[in-house]
């Protein structure tokens, strides 16, 4: 052993051979794992399988067929889909290169940037709620004062005003996804750039050779998951419009709701299970491309 | 291209990003410190900005007002006890996937992440109605649980990301060096995790902060509910001091950019993490 | 006093195998190092005596006691890595004392531990600054001094050198030998670079795909090689191994006949082994023509060329000899190895 006097501790306590099967290690490992299991069992798994139990009356689903606001709130909802969301991401794409290149006041922009998406969207839907009425809103002074004529009818058209909800959509939602774009542009290395530019690629030839294979997962992963999400757009909706003019805005997330206040439970369980068939082939490509391997450790 | 025309490009950018950004904001700045009429002006710049509009809100002088203390408590009540309890089962649950190994934590993760994938509109009815069969309807603690349900998967999934970048020696030498798994847990992970326990504090106290629909569906007394769900109040009538709401508005606005701007260097880094995967 | 017995070991992962039988006894105090190529199994043979992989088969003991069961804590072992392994949110002297403090001894003790530790490894000066703010070198003695702290039965080295430059490993290597001189704790060290098995070890344990090729002191693997792998794995620049034919007490190899002293059967195909000192330059002999000139100052490496193959030659002091000039080679009969063609084996 050791030939320096070093000061001797107390011997160690007596070694206690392990007792067979679990180890500590994994005794922890349950412990401290089964708070969350906790949380999703009561709070995710008996809800949604409850959710579904309300919602296996075919009662509720030819009502649901059967009501005017259903088809059109389809309509809207798809619409709002396509079009908000490739929107969104292409803007975000766009946005992500802007915010790259190196200036201070770019850098003070992107912090300001993330505001619509940090702040709660109560003051700020509601704020541009009040932008676009037609009376007082400051929109249409604006245009009144610039060619004295009225403004449209923002929230009271029923196509302005989905549009408007689409536009507050992005509003809020633009800054996360520039966000992760971002982030995956500074993860290309600047070598790559560095000899393109060498080899005499242009700004367009550098995106399509560069920066676009490097993104283009991402950006479809990306634009996946942003359509589960905006499928579940209640706040932009329901804040700006309430659903109407006439029920005429609604989408699938503010209709469950509509449901819930004229206390028709089930019908409310029944839209939100007509969207399933979207949504779950959504989840699950998005889980195969993000989920856990357990081989890969 | 010359250095001014690249540089102009970059402005011609910028400003409209700027104006598109903060327009909605100024309007709420703007209606906040007018009086009623010059607010429904449309002006610009009211002629006599006032701060009389705070002073309704603070002395709770309006019908809609009168629980305003009452339910900017309940709101900072509700997202800190978000912000600490998610905290505590999503560090827990990400210590025991990505360095104990656990047995079933890839079942548990892929749960998470299913849980993380759907919109939590869907899941806002089921919710109603199980919170209504636990009896914690108009309960704090229903808006609070229903909460750390709803961020506890991205928050296990980012801490799981940032904890598997952790060399797996250190948790060897931490054993060799005669650590339980208690002591590894708090004498080496949580101190290497500091920053990304800070972005996924801050995350889950801004969206307990932020939440209007389950606020709403879960809570309706007075008395219980947080700010958003009074602030909603103010549209039931036409009528209403939509200047005194603005300012409220503000008030209830303030933190969480305020302490979006204080944790920014930790925000970007932690939550973007683990959407890169390389 | 802690000697370290392995008892045919055996080590698989899923369906693969990857070490077959490995038994060795290491003696109390000494120095045993673990070399062989990426592969073969050196690594996990010192993690299954840390305690950090598990043990398919076979017995592990320490000091005559068997620890398979017992979890790493409870054997009593030290580990330096590879990459250091330091607590990067801890100072040096938290890092050091960190295993006393996981048992709560006093802050006495530990304090007096981590100086005794520091002053034999020169950290004094170190001792409350971060990782990141020190060179490699300072972060492996550390690393050295976290290990030394433990007191242990067994160091435990893993591939400590290996992140280091040329300049600092020779440096390091001094130092390891020279701490285990002065502690004399049982040591078992791993690593891909023979240079520092020969240097460094008491003895030596060739591996090769999960087997021990030969096990023995540095000398007795450079002087007596069991098998063609040890051969061209210990010394440096590696020997020279040709195909030839015994006929006649001598060997035919490239167009020539090389003197040897050990026997084999008559026609038999072999592979005779020379090391490159041992290719003396004559005044006559096996011509040699040069290709490459080496000039090292003590030393000159030359590449030369006999009968269409290419051998490296070592020879001492400077050489006037030009590439494309004819040298002669009289290589010894008793510097001459012989292995069997087919099996690699010393003949």
């Amino acid at each position: 052993m050791s030939s320096i006097a070093l000061p001797r501790s107390e011997p160690a306590a007596p070694v206690k051979p392990p007792r067979k099967g679990l180890s500590t290690w994994q005794t922890w490992g349950a412990i401290l794992i089964a708070p969350y299991v906790l949380v999703f069992l009561v709070f995710v798994l008996y809800p949604v399988s409850y959710g579904l139990w309300l919602a296996r009356h075919p009662a509720s689903y030819q009502t649901l067929f059967e009501d005017p606001v259903f088809f059109r709130t389809v309509v809207n909802t798809v619409v709002f889909l396509l079009v908000a969301v490739n929107l969104k991401m292409a803007l975000a794409l766009f946005l992500s290169g802007f915010f790259v290149h190196e200036r201070r006041w770019i850098r003070w922009l992107s912090v300001i940037f993330i505001i619509p998406w940090a702040v709660p969207a109560i003051p700020t839907i509601f704020s541009i709620r009040f932008m676009l009425n037609p009376e007082w809103g400051i929109v249409n002074s604006l245009i009144f004062r610039l060619t004295q004529q009225d403004g449209p009818n923002w929230l009271t058209d029923p196509s302005l005003a989905l549009a408007m909800a689409m536009a507050v959509h992005i509003w809020k939602a633009l800054p996360f996804w520039t966000l992760i774009l971002m982030a995956a542009r500074l993860a290309i290395p600047r070598e790559l750039y560095e000899a393109a530019g060498v080899d005499g690629a242009s700004g367009w030839q550098k995106f399509k050779f560069v920066t676009w294979p490097s993104l283009r997962t991402l950006y479809l992963t990306s634009t996946l998951l942003s359509m589960i999400w905006t499928l579940g757009d209640f706040n932009s909706v329901y804040l700006l419009t309430g659903g109407g003019p006439a029920d005429l805005t609604h989408v699938l997330a503010t209709l469950g709701i509509r449901y819930i206040r004229l206390d028709q439970v089930d019908q409310a369980m029944a839209t939100i299970v007509v969207a399933l068939p979207f949504v779950l082939p959504l989840v699950y490509f998005m889980m195969k491309r993000l989920s856990v391997d357990e081989q890969a450790r | 291209m010359n250095k001014l025309a690249r540089e102009a490009r970059l402005w011609l950018v910028g400003i409209p990003v700027l104006l598109w950004t903060l327009l909605p904001i100024y309007h709420i700045f703007l209606f906040s410190i007018s009086s009623k009429d010059s607010a429904f002006s449309g002006a610009l710049w009211p002629d006599k900005p006032t701060l009389r509009n705070f002073g309704t809100v603070f002395r709770e002088e309006h019908f809609y007002l009168h629980h305003f203390w009452e339910q900017i408590w309940n709101s900072l009540w509700i997202a800190v006890a978000v912000g600490v309890l998610t905290l505590a089962v999503a560090t827990c649950a990400a210590f025991a996937i990505s360095r104990l190994k656990v047995r079933g934590g890839r079942m548990v993760m892929n749960a998470a992440l299913f849980t993380y994938f759907i919109p939590a509109a869907f899941l806002a009815v089921p919710m109603y109605k199980a919170m209504g069969s636990y009896g914690l309807l108009n309960n704090r603690w229903s808006l609070v649980l229903a909460m750390v349900t709803l961020a506890s998967p991205y928050a296990i999934w980012v801490l799981k990301q940032a904890s598997d970048r952790l060399p797996w020696e250190l948790d060897e030498a931490a054993r060799i060096d005669g650590a339980t798994p208690l002591q590894l847990f708090r004498l080496v992970y949580l101190p290497l995790m500091t920053p990304s326990l800070v972005a996924i504090g801050t995350y889950a106290l801004l969206l307990a902060w932020n939440e209007y629909l389950y606020a709403f569906l879960l809570l309706s007394h007075e008395e219980t509910i947080p700010l958003s769900v009074g602030l909603a109040h103010f549209l039931a009538s036409d009528d209403s001091p939509w200047e005194v709401l603005m300012a409220t508005a503000l008030v209830y606005g303030l933190p969480p950019a305020a302490i979006y701007y204080a944790f920014r260097r930790y925000m970007v880094g932690g939550l973007t993490s683990g959407a890169v995967k390389s | 006093m802690a000697s370290v017995s392995f008892s045919g070991i055996e080590k698989s992962f899923g369906r693969t195998r990857v070490l077959h039988g490995i038994s060795l006894d290491i003696a109390d105090g000494e120095f045993t190092v673990l070399v062989g190529p990426s592969g073969c199994g050196k690594s996990t043979l010192l993690r299954m005596l840390a305690g950090l992989e598990d043990i398919s088969g076979g017995t592990i003991a320490i000091d005559g006691r068997v620890v398979n069961d017992l979890e790493s804590k409870d054997r009593d072992v030290a580990m330096v890595f590879q990459s250091y392994a330091l607590y990067p949110h801890m100072t040096v002297r938290d890092n050091m004392g960190f295993s006393l403090r996981l048992r709560n001894e006093g802050a006495g003790i530990i304090g007096a531990r981590v100086a005794q530790a520091a002053k034999i490894l020169d950290l004094e000066p170190y001792l409350a600054r971060y990782p990141r703010e020190l060179s490699g070198g300072q972060r492996q003695r550390v690393a050295m001094g976290r290990a030394i702290v433990r007191d242990p039965k067994v160091f435990l080295f893993d591939e400590p050198l290996s992140n280091l430059d040329a300049k600092l490993r020779v440096a390091m290597r001094a130092e390891i030998k020279a701490l285990h001189q002065r502690l004399k704790t049982t040591t078992v060290y791993v690593t891909h670079d023979q240079v520092e098995a020969m240097t460094m070890a008491d003895r030596i344990a060739v591996m090769n795909e999960g087997r021990i090729e030969q096990l023995g002191e540095p000398l007795q693997l450079y002087d007596r090689p069991a098998n063609l792998f040890v051969a061209q794995f210990i010394g440096s620049p590696a020997m020279n191994v040709f195909d030839g034919v015994f006929r006649g007490g001598a060997v035919e190899a490239l167009g020539a006949r090389w003197p040897c002293s050990a026997r084999a059967a008559e026609g038999q195909a072999l592979k005779y082994g020379i090391r490159p000192e041992h290719l003396k330059i004559a005044a006559s002999g096996i011509p040699a023509q040069v290709v490459v000139v080496e000039p090292m100052g003590a030393e000159t490496e030359f590449v030369v060329s006999i009968g269409g193959a290419r051998l490296t030659l070592l020879a001492g002091g400077r050489s006037a000899a030009k590439p494309g000039e004819t040298l002669f080679v009289a290589p010894q009969a008793a510097d001459a190895h012989l292995f069997d063609a087919a099996s690699g084996t010393r003949v």
